[in-house]
């Protein structure tokens, strides 16, 4: 196998297209993290409540390794969250949607969708060429297996009586069609390719991650609001996030977790452990 | 095992579920269990805002696991109650949110400012750990065991409260003066932490008697000042004049003047009846009350769960 | 059938696993774990579980703790003084030695 490259080496159309691929990575675990946190004391039981946190801390932990990759390429954690603006985030807007208080089947089934998508772009970018994108892959992976069998099975629960079928099916009638935004292509998307930073196309991703929702779901006894031949961008939602466009709700939460930085008129932020003692 | 029984034998870890436990000892037991667990719900559910409003990633990583260990601790000490046999954890639950869980005066309080968070972080969770460690000896094991487990874990909590007040007094100005702010507000209700000043030489009361705790309030109270009132004023942060705070000759012995605090409201609050702590308590009631549908999926559930298996496997 | 023997040694212990037992029902499992667990070490309490109703989860099925970097739950990562206070000072000895034995990088 040929070395890994460094972040460092690329050229420049190399660069921006890692650039591209870095942002969407680390904004969606930045901001679904963000969103889990609102279970925080108001999950459902004791224990369910510590199994969303850890997820939550998880992910947010998973935003910032990928945020310290794109330190690499020369940004801050302040140009990157504190002082971005919030049309220049990148994620999906799956992941910045709200939740309805005690809509508990909203979480899972968000949860779910974002995970399998998560598992199947970690295999595409283990498959490039640069370090920065490999090496942390494998201990991401080993929090994501936790992950995605917690939605597995809350979803199996939830759906084992008509009531919370309902809920579950209700959650995915409204986040299907946010969670394929996921796979819109930016402009990026075939110097990503040709760049050899990730392994497999974005749309042959989407193919995968469409079959395997779509056939777990059903199994359970939901109906998935589009067939793996539709063309996806017919259901797509009015905005995609990923070209900054979002909804209203992003820029409201931006501002709610930016707002202590703001008030404090702070211009940089501390690491812990980051104070050469 | 009547209650003179009880009594003589009382020493560290002495008891457990095998022993049977007189009614009288089950109840402060219990008493004190749920007012701790419940403490520890409401000091999430204060905190938890300051997840989202933490002004750095790695902060936000720290609030988020400090929360979290919260309703861990929660966990544990509503274990260790239900283990006296008088309530089920989710009686315990569903008392807090209808207002009859007894917790903490501080967590009554709003907070809504950043600069706010070390008066819980640091001053009022070193209050509860310095309490707390005394419990490690506590007569009921149970309780002892959830102490174990819940020290352990606390460090971080008062290392993390105090990294972000050494922040905030070594920042800016604003920031500087916001602390101070934050000081002067939370000081006396934070002097009230551990309760009215008890006659110290004849005071014993029933937990005392039969080991449930190990050290007065007074005790306490004076172990805590001793380590944080130089701990402020390490961060430059000045005492306010009132209350007034003594110490004696030897400067060891803290005396606070109990007139210039706010007993009414104190006791207000011991019952539930502080407006602020009122909305807390129903705000946390109705975020309970909205996922109470996924509650009872999980008991019918149950149904499924250990001894469904039992017929199987085996030799 | 096969049952699981926690004992605790003293008033006041943890209920460690010493061993197991066979017999074929609960109170038949009581009598042998005394003689077989208890006759010799101290024993205040033992504790018999049918074998199959405990569910093991090891360090191969998951990652306990996760493996992305988390030294923000460790109070070995905040660089403040924690001598002003003995039990805050044990609770950061305890975590150091906890951290030093995951091995995490």
């Amino acid at each position: 196998m040929a070395p890994l490259r460094a972040l460092a080496d690329l050229d420049d159309e190399e660069r921006a297209a890692a650039e591209s691929l870095l942002f969407r990575l680390a904004d969606d675990e930045f901001v679904i993290a963000e969103r889990y946190t609102e279970w925080q004391v108001v999950a459902p039981t004791l224990e369910s409540d510590l199994a969303l946190s850890n997820i939550a801390q998880d992910e947010l932990g998973h935003a910032r390794v990928w945020f310290d990759a794109l330190g690499e390429l020369g940004y801050s954690e302040r140009d990157l969250v504190w002082e971005r603006d919030p049309g220049a985030f990148r994620h999906s807007t799956l992941v910045e949607l709200p939740f309805a208080e005690g809509d508990w089947a909203d979480p899972i089934l968000r949860g779910y969708l974002y995970d399998v998508a998560e598992d199947l772009r970690l295999d595409a970018v283990a498959g490039s060429d640069v370090r920065e994108l490999v090496d942390p892959v494998e201990k991401i992976r080993s929090e994501e297996e936790y992950h995605l069998e917690h939605a597995q099975n809350w979803l199996e629960r939830l759906c084992d009586d008509d009531a919370g079928r309902e809920r579950v099916q209700s959650a995915a009638d409204r986040l299907v069609p946010h969670a394929l935004t996921l796979w819109v292509p930016g402009p990026a998307a075939s110097a990503i390719d040709s760049s050899g930073l990730r392994g497999e196309s974005l749309d042959a991703t989407r193919r995968q991650w469409l079959d395997t929702v779509a056939s777990f779901l059903e199994s359970l006894g939901l109906t998935v609001p589009l067939d793996p031949g539709d063309d996806p961008t017919e259901s797509l939602p009015d905005s995609v996030g990923s070209d900054g466009n979002h909804t209203d709700h992003w820029p409201r939460l931006h501002d709610e977790l930016t707002e202590t930085y703001r008030e404090l008129g702070r211009s940089d932020v501390r690491r812990l452990r980051g104070e050469g003692t | 095992m009547d209650i003179e029984t009880v009594k003589a034998r009382a020493g560290p870890r002495e008891f457990g579920r095998a022993d049977d436990m007189p009614e009288e000892y089950r109840e402060a037991a219990t008493r004190m269990l749920q007012f701790h667990a419940n403490s520890e719900i409401m000091g999430a559910y204060l905190e938890k805002p300051f997840i989202r409003q933490s002004p750095s990633v790695d902060r936000k990583l720290a609030f988020s696991a400090k929360v979290q260990d919260e309703i861990g601790h929660g966990q544990l000490l509503y274990r260790a109650a239900e283990a006296l046999g008088v309530k089920t954890r989710e009686e315990m639950l569903d008392e807090l949110a209808r207002g009859d869980g007894k917790f903490l005066n501080c967590f009554h309080y709003e907070m809504t400012d950043w600069a706010e968070t070390p008066m819980i972080a640091f001053f009022v969770d070193g209050a509860a750990m310095k309490r707390q460690a005394t419990l490690k000896q506590s007569s009921w094991t149970p309780y002892a065991h959830a102490m174990d487990k819940i020290c352990f874990e606390e460090g971080f909590h008062v290392k993390h409260g105090e990294d972000i007040m050494r922040e905030l007094a070594t920042g800016s100005r604003k920031e500087q003066r916001l602390l101070q702010e934050a000081f002067d507000e939370w000081w006396p209700r934070i002097l009230q932490f551990f309760g009215p000043t008890d006659d110290r030489s004849t005071h014993h009361d029933f937990a005392a008697d039969v080991g449930l705790k190990t050290m007065t309030n007074d005790e306490l109270r004076n172990q805590f000042l001793n380590a944080y009132v130089p701990k402020a004023r390490k961060y430059g942060l000045e005492i306010p004049d009132e209350p007034r705070i003594r110490t004696d000759e030897d400067g060891e012995y803290y005396e606070v003047v109990e007139a210039d605090l706010d007993w009414d409201e104190f006791f207000a609050i011991a019952k539930n009846e502080y407006p602020e702590g009122l909305d807390q308590i129903d705000g946390r009631a109705t975020a309970r009350e909205a996922v109470a549908w996924v509650r009872d999926s999980l008991t019918e559930a149950d149904a499924g769960g250990p001894g469904a298996t039992a017929s199987a496997g085996g030799d | 059938m096969r049952w699981e023997v926690f004992r605790q040694a003293k008033r006041g212990d943890y209920h460690k696993h010493c061993g197991d037992v066979h017999a074929p029902d609960r109170e038949m499992a009581t009598l042998f774990a005394q003689i077989q667990h208890g006759r010799r070490m101290t024993t205040e309490s033992l504790w018999v579980v049918p074998s199959e109703e405990v569910t093991e989860i090891d360090a191969d099925d998951t990652a306990f703790g996760g493996r992305t970097d988390k030294a923000y739950r460790w109070a070995t990562a905040y660089n403040v003084d924690a001598s002003f206070a003995q039990e805050v000072a044990d609770s950061e000895e305890e975590q150091a030695e906890v951290e030093q034995s995951r091995g995490d990088d």
